[in-house]
């Protein structure tokens, strides 16, 4: 009890004091009393558990925000996903009596952590979103990170959801003595030669050989094959299509069903995926899965998308190489669209716009099937002269200095052009300005829930 | 025949976007026909002058200032006997410190040049920065971009030009750049030659002369490069447009 007390009490401290208690009530309380997790966590009815390299925040809030549509649970916000973070979100949903007021948990917990803490908590469910590692072993050893997933994971009784276009985190199913599922691609968004070609490769995990693939979705996921074995990428459970902002789910014995993404880019349809294959094993219909996807803020800029008349896509750039993979997502996505760049050079933007030129806007001119490119700003003529000499044709291009006829012009080319939609790319100073341009443009009817941004 | 512009030091120069004026320079060459190649030079490798019909040099940081200087003046006489043959440099920021006698660090210490030029620099503070115009005459008419140095320098030569807004060399004597023989040295950045069309094709137009290609320059459109420049001129540094 002096543990939660003390938790409590620092947690009330800080939110007085208008600062955010992520962690702090947590380490605290851990200190005075060690077994705090394990005392609440018995309190539990069921735990849902997200980890691995990338996304899993954005992972745990979808499938958070969709579990919420069914009562309440106990979740850790904002990547607190140690102890202390963990300690901290369970205190903040006890009382002073030392009960939880929630009986789910949907808690996202650190690769590292996770076998230090997975016998402290009822896991039903288990989600890898997936495991990137920087040099893949040719000599099939498993790394730490990989190793400690394992072992955490096989103290569990958990349904395991993994990505199986990703052959390290098929080789964790492998290794699983319980029930897995995966989820994965449709072979029709499969690039035969990517880009960003992988430099090393990757290789087979049993036997060190190096995997043969039919193609890529991304990185090194796609549909492989050990020429020597039998690893191969498993048949998925939760296999999605993509169109557009719609998320098409095939699941076996079961219709298939639209979920609406308020989210783009691949690493973000991964993400999706894996919250509602997580939602669906705990048991969730169409309804609360999509009124949970409603739900979701994305944060501002970040592949953010607005339903305005067609749909924009908002994206912060503010140097060559976070630009480059902006591009690269864009790019990524096959149909036609219509892109609205923005470039200021105020103070918080770099008063020099030379990276520009660093930037690969080549990408647009060759790839990617840009019908057409407005630019704005303080810096719109600099931007529209870069993308002249990336190769982009001059008739396709128009500049609007004013950010209003800047929208305007653009939504409405979008419109005769098919309902492309727009991809908005903005400096720093223009990203607020343009989002709440957007949000005020965003049709009130194409949708039945008010669509809510991270705008305020 | 190819016009073979020469791009050093890729490896340890990559500051200010070298890459927008050598795209620059490809460009305008192939929208005219005239076939052209970007040959990089490494910081190890001697540059082979007879080669080239354009020398570009970039600036970079102060470590890498550094070692570009100890990599150049081990070619130092190749360089003046390239340079007084006519062979067409454009040197930028820490490029054209690097023309000069020496590069006084901020601890009395002598960065030596290339001493292809009467010109030496002084670290100075604070650093000149920000949006830059000059006036360099009838041909090239206004030059525009962003400049950041700390080095003040000084030269015996003819300037690039007159500032009208902006610091230039140090600061104090409103000039800003070098011209002399084939060799364009300037602080001006952003990248330089986009906005600056008539400066670039000066640039080509001695390249070309240079390498004896018997084409004459045919005029581009330049609508989109003249309206980023005039854009500049009036938004950023409320000038009138030229
Ligand atoms: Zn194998």
């Amino acid at each position: 009890m002096l543990g939660i007390w003390v938790g409590k009490l620092i947690e009330l401290v800080l939110r007085l004091a208008g600062r955010r208690a992520t962690s702090l009530p947590g380490k605290w309380a851990l200190r005075v009393s060690p077994e705090l997790l394990a005392k609440l966590g018995r309190q539990l009815e069921r735990c849902i558990v997200v980890t691995g390299t990338n996304g899993k925040t954005t992972t745990t809030s979808l499938l958070a925000s969709m579990m919420r549509q069914e009562g309440p649970i106990v979740t850790n916000a904002e990547g607190a996903n140690m102890r202390q973070g963990l300690a901290a979100a369970l205190i903040k949903h006890t009382d002073w009596r030392g009960r939880l007021r929630a009986k789910t948990a949907v808690l996202e917990i650190d690769e590292a952590t996770l076998p230090l803490v997975a016998s402290c908590f009822p896991i039903r469910v288990a989600a890898v979103t997936n495991v990137f590692r920087d040099q893949l072993d040719r000599y099939g050893e498993l790394d730490s990170t990989m190793q400690k997933i394992m072992e955490g994971l096989a103290a569990t009784e958990a349904v395991l959801i993994l990505n199986g276009d990703d052959p390290l985190a098929r080789r964790i199913g492998l290794g699983h003595p319980g029930r897995v599922l995966y989820f994965g691609l449709d072979e029709r968004h499969l690039n035969a030669q990517p880009r960003e070609q992988m430099r090393d490769g990757a290789f087979c995990l049993e036997c060190g050989a190096r995997l043969q693939y039919e193609g890529f979705f991304y990185g090194q996921l796609g549909v492989y094959r050990c020429p020597r074995g039998d690893f191969f990428r498993p048949h998925p459970d939760f296999r999605a299509t993509i169109e557009g902002a719609t998320l098409h789910l095939q699941e076996p014995g079961q219709p298939d069903v639209g979920f609406r993404l308020p989210v783009r880019g691949l690493f973000n349809i991964y993400n999706a995926l894996c919250a509602i294959a997580a939602a669906r094993v705990c048991g969730l219909g169409r309804g609360p899965i999509q009124q949970g996807l409603d739900a979701f803020r994305p944060p501002l800029g970040r592949m953010q998308v607005f339903c305005t008349d067609p749909e924009s896509i908002l994206n912060l750039i503010k140097n060559p190489t976070g630009c480059d993979s902006v591009l690269q997502a864009i790019c990524h996505e096959s149909e036609p669209k219509v892109v609205l760049i923005a470039i200021n050079d105020l103070a918080a933007d770099g008063r020099d716009v030379s990276w520009l030129w660093d930037a690969d806007f080549e990408l647009l001119a060759e790839a990617g099937r840009v019908l057409g490119v407005v630019t704005t700003g303080l810096r719109g003529e600099d931007m529209a002269l870069r993308l002249k000499y990336a190769g982009y044709p001059v008739e396709r291009m128009q500049v609007k200095p004013d950010l209003d006829e800047a929208v305007e012009t653009s939504l409405s080319l979008a419109r005769q052009l098919g309902d492309a939609p727009v991809y908005v790319l903005c400096t720093y100073t223009a990203l607020y300005p343009m989002a709440e341009r957007l949000q005020r443009r965003v049709n009130r009817y194409s949708h039945e829930t008010a669509y809510r941004t991270s705008v305020s | 025949m190819k016009l073979r512009i020469a791009h050093l030091y890729p490896d340890l120069l990559n500051l200010y976007a070298d890459k927008g004026n050598i795209r620059v320079l490809t460009q305008r060459c192939r929208w005219r026909g005239v076939d052209v190649e970007v040959i990089p030079v490494l910081s190890g490798e001697r540059p082979r002058f007879e080669e080239y019909h354009l020398v570009l040099l970039g600036g970079g940081s102060d470590r890498e200032q550094e070692l570009v200087a100890q990599t150049l003046v081990k070619h130092r006489s190749d360089w003046r006997h390239a340079a007084a043959a006519g062979l067409p440099v454009l040197a930028v920021c820490g490029g054209y410190q690097l023309l000069g006698h020496y590069y006084q660090l901020p601890n009395g210490r002598k960065v030596e040049g290339l001493e292809l030029l009467d010109l030496v620099t002084h670290a100075g503070h604070p650093r000149l920065t920000g949006n830059i115009a000059i006036d360099a005459g009838e041909t090239l008419g206004t030059i525009v971009g962003f400049e950041n140095h700390g080095g003040r320098t000084e030269h015996a030569h003819e300037p690039l030009g007159k500032v009208l807004k902006g610091h230039g060399n140090n600061g104090r004597d409103g000039l800003e750049g070098v011209r002399w023989q084939n060799v364009i040295g300037t602080y001006i950045h952003g990248p330089l030659l986009p906005k600056n069309p008539r400066l670039a094709d000066h640039i080509l137009r001695l390249a070309m002369d240079y390498a004896g290609m018997p084409i004459a320059l045919q005029p581009l459109e330049d609508e989109w490069e003249q309206a980023a420049h005039d854009a500049f001129l009036e938004r950023r540094l409320e000038l009138p447009r030229t």
